[in-house]
């Protein structure tokens, strides 16, 4: 399976491009945004305003929520970015995410609360529904393959991976746009900044493996198109997703990406670690959700389209292991993207260079 | 399409109907329509419902009855499965909801805007709350895992992408369906949109007016043929074919013309192999909205013919939402296996702009194959083909 667009939307940009130059740049520090009923600001990495305008693509869904309108734009942008002409039939859609539209969910709370239950907004309602936003992109698209919403806290985007490798395999489509959407709503940040504390600094420290460092939250879009053909544009090839395949190599890659991001202790991902495999880690670019794989996946891709390394935002390394500390060309065949949690489960994703 | 032999080998479910298969077809067969006002939260909203009487008392999942809903299923589906340990088996869970997957806690959310504080135990239960995760640890199942939150065709899809799994190999045992329970915000939902029947469900009767929530786990577990042979698992059922579409239409109306119904129902027939009129019946989606019960009337007619055998189980169940797809694929594969459907009850008269008309008597029914189909918000359709081997 090949990847042959990719579109993105978080806190500094929408589009690969965009995505890029952040990779190129580092770290930089996130925006504070207010938690009102505790008084309180905290760092974030939200998605603005002005980056999520679109008048042409919302034409079909002005009463979309902003979790929908995020799936849209990016599953939208990678369609774009492949330059492929899909037969919008043959195309699925399969949407990842761990919390949902959960600020919709909370608005149709309030309406319970503030106006009771027989008063209720429909519409609210419907946006709050896990696979609306799916339906959006669909309508938004005019796809009418098998659209599909699954949810996991762990490894979410590589379930929806894999899966969009048995529908190719199994010929329900030649082209499924799978992706990952989070927003970071108003008690998902109270609940992050109780539950788990907010970095005071703004900066996630991914390689703190064994004492995690507290996260910052995030939230954006991230959608790929996938096939079993390439194209000249494709990034690379999905050799395979593993789940609790064992930390061995199956052969070394060139470079490892994390998904850390402080949220869980992480001390499986030593287990999967060698001294002479670089390393390196993105959630400092894209913020602390559940479905940080996503993003990680496309740095991944970039990499080997581009041949090109990307130095770690953040370089605070107290494991003492081989990270990639400058950006600039380089052969890169394969890397390995490494999700982990805290039951000693993991999932890598094996990216590699088209045509090897 | 890539062909396979995927056996079903266990079936388990609850729901208003009754608790397990057997207590279920003795319900259908008595007729019971087992609805009552709400009684497992507080609610102005009075409308009857299809709840579950009582979970067994050792699948009581304390402030979490989607789990004990899936539970209890996937425990009487293992069983009969004759599946009492799965260590060393490769074995996928894949279970569709929707309520198990919103944080949609009242009180939580209450409590925080009155006082600026929250129970982070909500959020604790809430990250252990996804069915399929939780299901998968429960039993030590390795292999995939996910969950499907695909709105009223969550247990269809969820058996689809178990079905495409096992296919490839991923797994060769699964553990497939949908559980969810009855719940407070979509009552208010369902109640908003107009499409909640005040009175009980009439599933494609000419004076429906409207669906009854209901809740309920139904679960398959599929198996390729090669492994159940190997454990000397006995069994005369099989997924033979999935199909699904996007209405690509609008958020909460079926496409009038029922195109995405149809073409997700020929997929299913294709990758099974087999003609429309090979198909013995159908269990219909059939919710008793205006809507869904004249696209989905006027689909089946254009495929099978006026006299095709059908029925909409929901007259017993309610609509269970993520659930139903599961608690159907069950109702179908029992369907053959015994040989006969109960009746699409609640149907009296026929709507004049729907050609078919479902059965309203216990039916025997004689053929090899039969399809579950399921119309979900956002404008998802499922078929699911089953066999006889």
């Amino acid at each position: 399976m090949n990847i042959l667009g990719i579109g993105i939307l978080f806190s500094r940009g929408r589009g690969i491009d965009s995505y890029e130059n952040a990779l190129k740049d580092g770290w930089q520090r996130p925006e504070e945004y207010d938690i009102p009923r505790i008084n309180k600001k905290t760092l974030a990495y939200m998605v603005k305003p002005e980056h999520m305008e679109d008048k042409v693509l919302f034409k079909k869904m002005r009463r979309a929520d902003r979790f929908s309108r995020m799936a849209v734009i990016a599953a939208s942008d990678a369609i774009k970015d492949s330059g492929v002409d899909i037969n919008k039939s043959r195309t699925g859609i399969i949407l990842s995410t761990a919390f949902g539209a959960h600020q919709t969910t909370f608005d149709f709370l309030d309406d319970i609360i503030d106006y009771g239950e027989v008063q209720v907004s429909p519409t609210t309602f419907s946006n709050s529904v896990h696979n609306a936003a799916a339906s959006y992109i669909a309508s938004a698209l005019d796809i009418t393959g098998p659209t599909l919403t699954i949810s996991r806290f762990f490894f979410s985007f590589q379930s929806a991976l894999q899966l969009a490798q048995t529908w190719i395999s199994d010929n329900r489509c030649d082209h499924v746009l799978v992706g990952a959407v989070e927003v970071c709503g108003e008690v998902l940040r109270y609940s992050f900044y109780k539950k788990l504390g907010t970095s005071e600094d703004g900066m996630i420290r991914p390689f703190n493996l064994t004492h995690p460092f507290p996260p910052v939250p995030g939230e954006g879009s991230v959608f790929f198109l996938v096939s079993d053909k390439s194209t000249e544009n494709a990034y690379c090839r999905i050799d395979s997703v593993d789940f609790n395949s064992g930390a061995e190599y199956k052969e070394k890659p060139d470079i490892d990406i994390l998904d850390s991001a402080g949220m869980t202790e992480g001390k499986t991902y030593l287990k999967s670690l060698s001294l002479s495999v670089p390393v390196t880690a993105y959630s400092p670019l894209f913020g602390s959700t559940m479905t940080g794989s996503a993003f990680n996946c496309a740095a991944g891709a970039l990499m080997i389209k581009k041949q090109r390394q990307y130095a770690n935002p953040v370089t605070d390394n107290p494991e003492c292991l081989n990270l990639i500390s400058t950006c600039g060309t380089s052969k890169i065949d394969s890397v390995r993207s490494i999700g982990c949690n805290c039951l000693d489960e993991n999932v890598i994703i094996y990216l590699r260079k088209t045509g090897i | 399409m890539k062909k396979a032999d995927i056996r079903i080998t266990g079936l388990g479910v609850i729901s208003a109907a009754g608790t397990g298969i057997s207590a279920t077809l003795d319900s259908f067969r008595r007729r019971e329509r087992n609805a009552v006002p709400v009684s497992i939260f507080k609610t102005a909203l009075a409308c009857p419902v299809f709840e579950v009487k009582q979970i067994p008392d050792e699948f009581i999942i304390e402030k979490n009855r989607t789990l004990g809903l899936a539970l209890y299923a996937v425990d009487a589906a293992l069983e009969d499965a004759a599946l009492e340990d799965l260590a060393g088996l490769r074995v996928g869970v894949c279970i569709g909801t929707t309520v198990a997957s919103q944080l949609n806690d009242l009180e939580f959310y209450k409590s925080y805007r009155d006082t600026g504080d929250a129970p982070m135990e909500v959020i604790e239960r809430f990250l252990k709350s996804n069915v399929s995760e939780f299901i998968a640890h429960k039993f030590n199942a390795r292999g995939p895992a996910l969950t499907v939150v695909n709105a009223c065709s969550s247990g269809t899809d969820a058996i689809g992408a178990a079905f495409s799994w096992l296919k490839n190999g991923l797994c060769d045992i699964a553990i497939a369906g949908g559980a969810d329970e009855l719940n407070l915000i979509p009552l208010c939902g369902f109640s908003a949109l107009g499409i909640v029947n005040q009175d009980l469900c009439a599933p494609f009767d000419n004076d429906r007016k409207g669906l009854n929530l209901g809740e309920g786990a139904g679960i398959l577990i599929m198996e390729t043929a090669d492994s159940a042979k190997a454990r000397g698992a006995s069994s005369y059922l099989s997924v033979m074919g999935y199909g699904a579409s996007a209405d690509a239409y609008h958020l909460t109306a079926p496409r009038p013309d029922g195109a995405g119904l149809e073409i997700s129902i020929y997929k299913a027939l294709s990758e099974a192999g087999i003609k429309p009129s090979d198909v013995s019946f159908v269990n219909a989606h059939g919710t008793g909205t205006t809507d869904n019960d004249l696209v989905e009337g006027k689909a089946l007619g254009r495929i099978f013919g006026n006299d095709i055998k059908f029925l909409s189980t929901k007259g017993f169940t309610g609509h269970a939402l993520g659930a139903a797809g599961g608690l159907e694929a069950v109702f179908t594969a029992a369907g053959l296996r015994e040989g006969w459907i109960p009746a699409n009850i609640g149907f009296h008269n026929k709507d004049d702009a729907i050609p078919v008309i479902p059965v309203m008597e216990e039916t025997k029914i004689n053929g090899r194959f039969a399809l579950s189909t399921s119309l979900a918000f956002g404008g998802n359709n499922a078929a699911l083909l089953l066999g006889r081997v």
